[in-house]
């Protein structure tokens, strides 16, 4: 049976990454199967998922990967997820809401908003921020089915937060966003 | 997941522009309700009512917590009037008017809409008993809209029954002249009545229609007009920016508006178990101030809005908020375009308060746009062969250009030109607009029959 490893690599950030790592996984006979990676001032991460043939281990891996020859160097981690605990990546669920933060710059806002999502069970499927003019926007994809919250208690709970802290903090189920912005209807 | 920016500018739609559903409308047919006397028939109608519509509210305002977009208003349509009740009297007519406001009520839907005969080529007994009966039908209830469609590109315009719109116009206002003759406001003469347009006074459940069936009415002129703002502004050389983009513009907030409204009526229609019909993709304005349609005239280029290029900017408007809209939804339908409701779009009553706005320029416009002369108050003191004289002026326009025209004129008792007269809420105000050369048209309405219908091609 194949075995599936998840890696995650950070670098600095210069042409050739994802060609480096996805041929030390190919020279392992491995098979990559989702890879995202991102890109923060100067800095790329990556995390990707591949199978490989039962014989190969973390280490051969680390040591394919540690024999690619560059001047910035790789830092990598790898799991092995085991049976009980599925790798696959499942689609939105359909309690699938959009969070949008905005306000001017501070310490916190991203600690204050995924602490206020914790404390209600919502786990939070992405996580986007930026920094421009001084003006902090933050984008989350949240999962509510873990919710301890209606939809109406929640978005009273959030126009709390919102007078609170001084943010303007918006929730709208996920399709809105899907159907305004893709072209596909589904 | 979504890019930040494609979300933030979908949350800039929905909390700064106004971005709402603006009806969704139940569409419930009553073919089978006649009965054996009108009591019976009666009681088939609010039975059928409360059976099909019972959830209707509560299910839209389901749907307007889960997606965070409020549904303004929950309507419903039925088969025109004249159908359901074949063979009854003006006074039975009246009694059904009364039901369906009692039945609508119960439901909690502000609107109903199909107290309505179609008479495009010719009217049985029936249809003119419940022509007789609109005036007091509409007098006597809250609720309840009436519309007569009287012509078609297909059969031209049925004169008799055009004759018969100028009195039913002016006893209409006649009748309600304690509230500045508000009855008028609920009833819309119409060429070539969509069976299917969510929006009120002149839905109805055409009979081409299902059992049920629940359309959409999406607007947002507010929405549109903060898009074009945004682009102007934004724009990096803003002496580049041709028209085109601006078309390109409307038509892109349009296909998302569209979509918005597309989600939630099929979620109601998935929840209700209902057929999902249309979407009717227009730009209707309210009197809220930034929810004009008026207002894009000014934002497009034109200072006085009835100033030369009006039409023209009319025309762009309606073609770039259909080709959006058509292109976003599965289903479209009923009027989708541009509406000009004079009273109900406060920059529209504004210019015809200062006199930039006046009927037959109205009327030009009316040729691009939707749907027709819509909620324009005239002076009380304009005969019925006059009104009925501009409502041919309006059929004849739908007639030829195959579109639907309409006109709902409110000739306000006791007032005149340059008068206010305001009916609230969203029936909105507006000074009078002057009508000229009143009284010269009669001869030209005596002559009943018909206007044949025109030639379909050779069209120059």
């Amino acid at each position: 049976m194949q075995k599936q490893m998840i890696i995650s690599v950070m670098s600095k950030d210069r042409p050739g990454i994802v060609a480096n790592i996805t041929g030390a996984i190919y020279r392992l006979g491995g098979d990559v199967a989702d890879l995202n990676q991102t890109v923060l001032c100067g800095y790329l991460t990556m995390i990707l998922s591949a199978t490989f043939d039962p014989e190969v281990t973390r280490e051969d891996l680390l040591a394919a990967i540690s024999h690619i020859k560059t001047d910035c160097r790789f830092e990598v981690s790898i799991k092995e997820p085991g049976p009980a605990e599925p790798a696959t990546q499942l689609a939105p669920p359909e309690e699938s809401y959009i969070l949008t933060v905005q306000g001017p710059n501070k310490a916190g806002i991203v600690h204050g908003v995924s602490q206020f999502c914790f404390e209600r069970n919502i786990n939070i499927l992405d996580l986007a921020t930026s920094l421009r003019n001084s003006q902090y926007t933050m984008a989350l994809q949240l999962d509510l089915r873990g919710c301890t919250l209606s939809i109406d208690q929640l978005q009273k709970d959030l126009t709390d937060y919102a007078a609170s802290t001084d943010l303007t903090v918006m929730i709208q189920h996920n399709d809105i966003f899907q159907v305004t912005n893709e072209v596909a209807l589904h | 997941m979504l890019r930040s920016d494609q979300i933030l500018a979908t949350v800039e739609m929905i909390q700064k522009e106004n971005l709402d559903v603006r009806t969704v409308t139940m569409g419930i047919n009553l073919l089978d309700t006649r009965g054996e006397g009108i009591k019976s028939c009666c009681d088939n109608i609010a039975a059928r009512i409360e059976q099909v519509a019972g959830n209707f509210v509560a299910s839209c305002e389901a749907m307007s917590r889960r997606y965070g977009i409020p549904v303004v208003n929950k309507r419903i349509a039925v088969t025109p009037i004249a159908f359901v009740g074949a063979g009854y009297g003006r006074h039975d007519f009246v009694r059904i008017a009364q039901t369906l406001d009692r039945a609508a009520g119960n439901v909690g839907v502000d609107i109903l809409g199909g107290f309505s005969a179609q008479v495009e080529k010719g009217m049985t007994a029936t249809d003119r008993e419940l022509i007789a009966a609109i005036p007091e039908a509409l007098a006597v209830t809250e609720k309840i809209c009436a519309s007569v469609n009287i012509a078609t590109t297909g059969q031209g315009i049925n004169m008799d029954a055009l004759a018969m719109m100028g009195h039913t116009v002016k006893e209409l206002a006649e009748r309600t002249a304690d509230r500045g003759g508000f009855g008028a406001a609920k009833f819309v003469v119409f060429c070539n009545q969509p069976g299917d347009n969510p929006f009120m006074a002149g839905a109805i459940h055409g009979l081409g229609e299902g059992d049920a069936v629940l359309n959409v009415g999406v607007s947002g002129p507010g929405v549109i007009a903060r898009a074009l703002e945004r682009l102007i502004s934004n724009h990096s050389s803003p002496g580049s920016l041709r028209f085109d983009e601006l078309a390109e513009e409307i038509k892109q907030t349009t296909f998302r508006v569209t979509r918005c409204g597309e989600l939630i009526g099929r979620a109601v229609s998935r929840a209700m178990g209902i057929d999902f019909g249309v979407v009717d993709l227009s730009l209707a304005p309210t009197p809220t101030i930034g929810d004009s349609v008026g207002e894009i005239f000014r934002i497009l280029g034109i200072d006085a809005i009835g100033a030369p290029g009006s039409t023209a900017i009319l025309a762009m408007l309606n073609d770039a908020v259909k080709k959006g809209g058509i292109f976003a939804s599965k289903t479209v339908g009923g009027l989708s375009g541009a509406f000009i409701p004079v009273m109900e779009d406060a920059l529209l009553a504004e210019a015809v308060g200062d006199g930039s706005l006046c009927l037959e320029k109205l009327e030009a416009m009316t040729a691009v746009c939707s749907v027709g002369l819509d909620m324009v108050a005239i002076p009380g003191s304009v005969d019925a062969d006059t009104i009925a004289a501009i409502i041919a002026d309006e059929m004849a326009m739908g007639v030829i250009n195959s579109k639907t025209t309409a006109a709902r004129l409110i000739p306000v008792p006791g007032k005149e030109a340059g008068e206010e007269v305001s009916f609230g809420g969203l029936f909105g105000a507006s000074p009078i607009m002057a009508v000229r050369n009143v009284g010269k048209s009669s001869r030209f309405i005596a002559w009943g029959g018909r206007m044949p219908a025109p030639l379909h091609s050779f069209k120059n």
